[in-house]
């Protein structure tokens, strides 16, 4: 079955055409959550929220785009709130340490890794993964997406709604930015 | 510069950390999660959606804001039209001899406070 027949079927409501849609997308959505929010339980929630939005709006889906770019917007979005919200609560929980409550894991939170890191890279993704964070939103976005999810600069710039040559520029400037990080760090750390 | 050269192989070391990264999987029945999310969203009443609704910050703040301009307008109207009670046509300037009274009314009361 091809992706035009099974949307069109999920606009009809056909839980079957959804189930063939979650089973195909899923290490996608999953993958690209994680990146974000560095954390497999959330990556997870998102995951769910994501489908379950794909479900309620596909009819505004209007195919002016590929399915999956939809996907990834989707995703990123809902990947970023979450973000937000743990930024909050993150914030809140500082006001909390105030008064003698323990919030220790939001707080400080653990390092993160990645499933799919090679074995003897773990160690320097963990520092990769942290120096990520510090870049600025678009940067970080378009250099995940490139490095982890392993879209071209043409899909990447599709996703973000930017021509090419923004995407060279902005992981151009990710690579360097990330660079000074890891100078930073390892003149502090080593 | 022995040192730094370590450094700049530490930095190129962990920028390609990434390379071979294989993509990460949810956890098996993902699908049957979302069915179960979905289900409990259609047993929400309306209710429940509309105070889920009202309970947003956004929208709590903005229905605030929204009562106390009303409240305001309603209160600025009213003071309006308080102070235009007399229509023009049914409007007489008062004659001189009221203005004369109510100056030297006046005048007298102050005088009368006077020591």
């Amino acid at each position: 079955m091809n992706e035009w027949s099974l949307i069109e079927q999920l606009k009809q409501g056909n839980q079957e055409a959804f189930k063939t849609i979650v089973d195909s997308w899923q290490n996608m959505v999953y993958n690209t959550a994680i990146g974000i929010v560095k954390n497999a339980e959330d990556a997870e929630d998102i995951a769910q929220d994501v489908f379950v939005q794909v479900f309620q709006s596909i009819s505004s889906f209007k195919g002016d785009s590929k399915f999956s770019t939809w996907l990834y917007r989707i995703t990123i979005t809902k990947s970023l709130d979450h973000e937000r919200r743990k930024k909050r609560k993150k914030r809140f929980a500082f006001v909390k340490s105030l008064f003698g409550e323990e919030s220790e894991l939001l707080f400080h939170p653990p390092d993160f890794n990645h499933p799919g890191i090679v074995l003897d890279k773990k160690e320097d993704a963990v520092i990769l993964f942290k120096v990520i964070d510090k870049l600025p939103l678009n940067q970080r976005i378009a250099f995940t997406l490139h490095k982890i999810e392993g879209l071209s600069y043409q899909e990447v710039g599709e996703v973000m709604k930017t021509t090419l040559s923004s995407v060279e520029s902005l992981i151009h400037r990710a690579k360097i930015n990330l660079r000074k990080q890891l100078e930073a760090y390892f003149k502090e750390n080593e | 510069m022995k040192q730094k050269k370590t450094i700049e192989e530490r930095i190129e070391e962990t920028m390609n950390s990434f390379d071979g990264i294989q993509p990460a999987s949810p956890q098996p029945w993902l699908f049957t999660r979302i069915q179960g999310r979905l289900l409990k969203m259609e047993e929400k009443t309306s209710w429940d959606m509309v105070s889920s609704f009202l309970s947003k910050p956004a929208v709590a703040i903005a229905s605030l804001c929204l009562i106390l301009f009303l409240n305001g307008f309603i209160l600025f109207q009213q003071e309006k039209e308080a102070s235009v009670v007399i229509l023009p046509a049914q409007y007489e300037p008062p004659s001189d001899s009221e203005s004369m009274i109510a100056s030297s009314s006046s005048f007298d009361y102050e005088t009368l406070v006077q020591p």
